[in-house]
């Protein structure tokens, strides 16, 4: 049986034991069918032209993990950014509120599942309203997420302190297909800062499916800071889908320096005037890494900006993927929409497939994108190294330079210093970047 | 600029003629519509071909009944009727000409009224080029064949080189555009009728232009022709193609394929003037381009493809490159201009397969009316083509509020000494430009004129001299007065 | 030449010109000077006929015709010319061919013929040795990656070509340093003539000392407050235009 046959047939008999027909359960029955038509994404989708995700669905992946209850925050400490803040930790897909640290009377940040079953009414205004359900893979998770986070931030919060998420994947189940299911709903004049990040604990091949949905209020400033660095038997769908109100401005920055497949599905929908999207990332990989950035940028109304920037460096047989499409609407005049992909190759086995798209239907509107391919500049290198710094130290030292430029949204110093730690570390040097 | 005025000018751009919309009144034998393997049994006895092309056909029509119309293209059109279409027509009776005096005088006054002149001794711009003439499904006269024959040039009809000169067709055909690389590459395999044949010897200088002029003119037929370009080691040739057709309200399907193949240090330009009639103001009616066109390139040897595409109702085209050899260079010069309800779907592919290979892409697209104009295009540099490099540029220009300018290039680089940079960007005329260029006392219509010739330049000014005003008159014609 | 009476003009409901008065005969130089916010670019907009102006009153009269309707490319067939203070880009366009655009469209418009290839390139020839602009500048595209210098260069070198009976020169002496600023009044001193006219509007009464006003104007809230010879200049260089708003004050 396959896996798409073993999640369907799983599910439905679920479905037949629960016999309430709550619009949740709806919004289940139509996303089995839904999966049911299109599975898994193949080479053949127009989306996924360049990632196969064929060697991982070979895997008998249990489905239904089991609850660990054995995880302790001296296990997962060290994978929180060293910042004072509030923590939400998810295990195998379900909310752990002995792990994390909630208590503020600013917000509300909680199990999803409690949420639902609270009948919280901005979690039930908002879920799957955001991601869309035509999607396979939102699909997927809609059916099979046990659990997530709920986060909704009221009209006129200023969160001083980052909320950091941190989805564990504990292997106790063994081969693990982990989903989780997150909202956000952040409200009017709000500024509140995130910190997500996916870790597997266990050799055992993971294949996380998160679905994050996000709205964003008027007038607020939201940032999403993800840090991918999982160890080699991890895999990572990451879906993530904001909604901006007018003059709202919505940072995700995305940091890819680990795991084996990790594909970003990320989409801005800028549905009010005057609202921003910005979306940075850096993807450093090497070994047989593959990382696939998918963005979407839609701009529905006029006066919108959006502004993307994504730095890829490749060595070794590792494979970068980038497609960003903006797609400007008719309506959506006076808009600035604006895109830039730099790539280094650094071996002769790496790749990278690029496809920067604009789409366009408006005519008053500027847009543009630019697409490099190159390598380290060797004048700059030799020049380095003339004045006696070692090889090593000076491509890092050049690729860091050539990476930088997509940290300028990061507004947490702790998190810049371990990001900067993570790529001396990926890099191997022992140089403190950044100063 | 008032909404007014811009509506004002919108409106005459818009409304432009087609001023090749004629139907020319000559008899013509024409098959009956539907296609089926005795459809192209009866083309290919007609045109007398040996045994080998028609088993080519019949095994490009099998190929053809299992494959899918690709539908990955940004644009919407329905699907043409396969069976609805005349696979064969030719003006009567069968042109063997031996001098002008031969020719119908309806079809000398046809190409008289399109600015071609089948008068060896009246020379285009004042320079001698040799045309070879396509009308519908077979070609109706090839000017200069002697002049060229000197040289050891071939240049005929590919009708006449499968009877010349079959072994170098047979070695060719298909070898650069497989028959099953497409589904229309595969129809037109399978059902090709006419087109143009050039063979550049080693070492030779091609003197002249060689020019093809395409014109569907009978209604209800589609035309697949097929051109087939060698220029052996050294050789060098600049190749120029038109297409009309007249104005009909059905749509007429045009599906050829052009194949170039460059030897070492050989040199092939290729333009392209594509005036295909382009639908009524209300979107009734043009032709449906889907064309393939690929080149290879052998060692130091370099293709330049330059397009200016202005009709059709529909346009799926991208002219490739193949950069097979060391050093190759692959060049790709266009403007597509959309109007009215066209669409177009247009761009290049460069397959960087050999070391120090470069191609460069300049794509300039302008959008009025309610068109759709996209460019697509990929490049890709295999494993073992070291130190590649490409550069790519992609313009729009937007006209009017209804129509859209869309990118959407595929890079894919497997080497890690490629070197590829992607630009592009889209606008609209502003109307501080067009305050300015009024200031000075250019009106609107001329001021967008010039803006739009401005924005086209660095592919204008690739085109060969003599074409390159033809090409800036139809330019004129589909945005009306918009280049001076 | 040119006579304008109670000129009002709005931009998007808000006006920017509330009754201007201006009379300017042949071969006279007329300088407008005022605060930011006057209307002074406005003023120069509404002669020339940018239609994002709406003129609600008043009248503008050229040569003894209303032009308040005109289009802005029949006004330039008619000799008035606008100096942009930001001359805009063309990319592709090169400053040739603009020019030969131009002076054919004015040609056209007066019944005559286009100039011959070698005419124009006379006529070019001679005007860019006269700002000192070398073929290579010729052949580049219209103000694209020009500085600031070359930009204002090629707006007098155009206005040298075109000969026109009206000059307004919004700002061209803005951000120019003394070499060029030199070389833009020597063209504009170059086209004085008894039938000629000018209207130099600048913040800096430092132009006035190479182009010479006959008459100096102080522009204020949109209406002429103040008028009087080069010494105003001089003084409201000294003095800035505080002490203007005092005498309106107190005239009130």
């Amino acid at each position: 049986m396959s896996l798409k046959e073993k999640i369907i047939s799983t599910y439905r008999s679920f479905e037949e034991a629960i016999s309430s027909s709550s619009s949740i359960n709806d919004i289940k029955d139509n996303a089995i069918k839904t999966f049911e038509e299109k599975g898994f994404p193949t080479l053949k989708d127009e989306d996924w032209k360049y990632t196969s995700l064929k060697s991982i669905l070979k895997t008998d992946f249990c489905i239904v993990p089991s609850e660990n209850k054995d995880i302790e925050i001296a296990d997962i400490e060290k994978y929180f950014v060293d910042t004072d803040s509030f923590r939400a930790v998810v295990v195998d897909g379900y909310f752990s509120a002995e792990l994390s640290t909630i208590n503020t009377e600013k917000a509300i940040i909680s199990s999803m599942k409690e949420a639902i079953e609270e009948k919280n009414e901005l979690a039930l205004k908002h879920i799957s309203k955001i991601a869309p359900a035509d999607n396979s893979m939102v699909a997927l998770n809609t059916i099979g997420h046990a659990d997530g986070i709920f986060i909704s931030i009221p009209n006129n919060t200023i969160l001083e302190k980052p909320i950091q998420l941190l989805h564990i994947a504990t292997g106790i189940s063994g081969e693990t297909l982990v989903q989780t299911r997150n909202l956000i709903v952040v409200g009017k004049n709000c500024d509140a800062k995130i910190i997500e990040r996916h870790q597997s604990l266990t050799e055992n091949t993971i294949l996380s499916n998160p679905v994050t949905e996000i709205s964003v209020g008027e007038n607020s400033y939201y940032y999403h800071y993800k840090i991918q660095n999982d160890v080699v038997s991890a895999n990572l769908i990451d879906n993530t889908y904001v909604n901006q109100s007018r003059y709202s401005n919505a940072f995700v920055d995305t940091f890819s320096f680990g795991g084996n497949i990790t594909r970003n599905n990320l989409s801005f929908f800028l549905n009010e005037e005057n609202a921003v999207a910005n979306l940075n990332g850096i993807s450093l990989l090497n070994d047989s890494q593959h990382v696939d950035n998918f963005t979407f940028v839609d701009h529905r109304v006029a006066n919108c900006d959006s502004h993307e920037l994504y730095k890829g460096i490749y060595d070794e047989s590792s494979k970068g993927v980038f497609t960003g499409k903006i797609f400007i609407h008719k309506d959506a005049q006076k808009t600035n929409g604006n895109q830039q992909n730099n790539n280094l190759i650094l071996s002769e086995n790496a790749q990278i497939n690029t496809r920067p798209q604009l789409e366009i239907y408006a005519d008053d509107v500027k847009a543009n994108h630019g697409c490099t391919i190159g390598q380290l500049d060797k004048e700059a290198l030799f020049f380095m190294r003339s004045r006696g710094i070692p090889k090593k130290e000076a491509k890092a030292m050049l690729m860091y330079a050539f990476a930088s430029e997509a940290l300028k949204n990061v507004k947490i110093e702790a998190l810049t210093a371990q990001i900067n730690k993570l790529i001396a570390a990926k890099l191997n040097v022992d140089i403190e970047f950044g100063e | 600029m008032a909404k007014k005025e811009e509506g004002k000018v919108i409106d005459e751009l818009t409304s432009s003629e087609y001023k090749y919309g004629f139907v020319t009144e000559i008899e013509s034998d024409t098959f009956a519509k539907g296609l089926s393997e005795d459809v192209i049994k009866a083309i290919s006895a007609k045109k007398e071909e040996p045994e080998w092309l028609l088993e080519w056909r019949l095994n490009a029509y099998k190929a053809w009944k299992t494959m899918e119309e690709p539908n990955w293209a940004h644009v919407d059109y329905p699907t043409p009727d396969f069976q609805d279409i005349s696979y064969y027509s030719a003006p009567k009776p069968k042109p063997e000409l031996e001098s002008l005096d031969e020719v119908d005088p309806e079809l000398l006054d046809t190409f008289s009224r399109l600015g071609i002149s089948l008068d060896e001794q009246k020379r285009l711009s004042g320079v001698a080029v040799a045309v070879d003439i396509v009308m519908d499904s077979v070609s109706v006269k090839t000017t200069f064949k002697d002049t060229l024959a000197k040289k050891g040039i071939i240049f005929m009809s590919i009708s006449e080189a499968i009877k010349e000169h079959p072994e170098l067709v047979r070695k060719h055909l298909g070898s650069v555009v497989p028959v099953k690389d497409n589904f229309y590459s595969a129809l037109n395999s399978a059902v090709f009728t006419d087109g143009s044949f050039c063979y550049i010897p080693e070492g030779v200088l091609c003197p002249m232009e060689l020019s093809t002029y395409f014109r569907i003119n009978e209604s209800g037929t589609g035309q697949f022709e097929r051109t087939l370009v060698i220029a052996d080691k050294g050789a060098r040739v600049s190749y120029l193609e038109g297409c009309t057709a007249p104005q009909r309200d059905e749509n007429q399907l045009h599906a050829a394929v052009v194949e170039l193949i460059a030897l070492e240090d050989a040199e092939i330009k290729y333009s392209t003037v594509q005036n295909w009639y382009p639908g009524s103001k209300e979107g009734k009616g043009g032709v449906f381009n889907f064309v393939t066109k690929r080149a290879v390139a052998e060692k130091n040897a370099k293709i330049s493809w330059t397009q200016v595409e202005t009709g059709s109702a529909v346009t799926w085209k991208y002219p490739s490159t193949v950069l097979k050899g060391d050093g190759a260079i692959g060049e790709f010069y266009s403007i597509a201009v959309t109007n009215n309800f066209q669409q177009a779907d247009t761009g290049t592919k460069m397959i960087h397969l050999g070391n120090n290979t470069k191609s460069t892409i300049i794509s300039k697209g302008i959008s009025a009316g309610k068109s759709q104009n996209s460019y697509r295009g990929l490049v890709k540099i295999a494993p073992n083509a070291k130190n590649a490099r490409n550069f790519s540029q992609c313009d729009s220009l937007l006209m009017g509020d209804t129509c859209g300018a869309h990118t959407f290039p595929y890079i894919e680089a497997k080497n890690s000494s490629s070197h590829i940079e992607h630009e592009a960007t889209t606008s609209k005329i502003s109307e501080d430009q067009l305050f300015y260029c009024n200031q000075r006392g250019i009106d609107t219509e001329k001021a967008v004129a010039l803006i739009v010739n401005g924005f086209g330049k660095e592919v204008l000014n690739k085109l060969p001299m003599e074409f390159a005003v033809e090409a800036q008159k139809l330019l004129e014609i589909s945005l009306e007065g918009s280049v001076g | 030449m040119l006579k304008i009476k109670d000129l009002k003009a709005s931009i998007d409901g808000k006006e920017i010109l509330k009754g201007l008065n201006l009379e300017v005969k042949p071969g006279e130089v007329h300088a407008v000077m005022g605060p930011n916010g006057a209307g002074k670019s406005t003023l120069s907009a509404v002669i020339a006929g940018k239609d994002t102006f709406e003129v609600t009153e008043g009248t503008i009269e050229f040569q003894g015709e209303i032009i308040n309707e005109l289009a802005p490319e029949d006004r330039a067939h008619k000799g008035i010319f606008m100096s942009f203070q930001h001359p805009v880009e063309i990319p592709g366009v090169t400053v040739t061919n603009f020019i030969k655009a131009s002076v054919n469209a004015k040609r056209a418009a007066e019944g005559k013929e286009d100039l011959t290839p070698g005419e124009m390139l006379k006529l070019i020839k001679e005007k860019a040795a006269m700002l000192e602009l070398d073929r290579k500048f010729l052949s580049r595209s219209l103000n694209q990656g020009f500085s600031g210098g070359e930009k204002k260069r090629n707006e007098i070198f155009q206005m040298a070509v075109l000969e026109p009976t009206l000059a307004i020169l919004d700002e061209t002496d803005s951000g120019l340093d003394i070499d060029a600023l030199r070389i833009v009044a020597n063209g504009v001193n170059n086209l004085k003539s008894p039938n000629r006219s000018a209207i130099v509007i600048t913040h800096y009464q430092r132009l006035l000392d190479y182009i010479v006003p006959d008459f100096v104007h102080v522009l204020f809230e949109g209406r002429i407050v103040k008028t009087g010879g080069k010494e105003l200049a001089m003084k409201l260089e000294e003095k800035g235009y505080d002490w203007i708003k005092e005498e309106l004050k107190a005239n009130n």
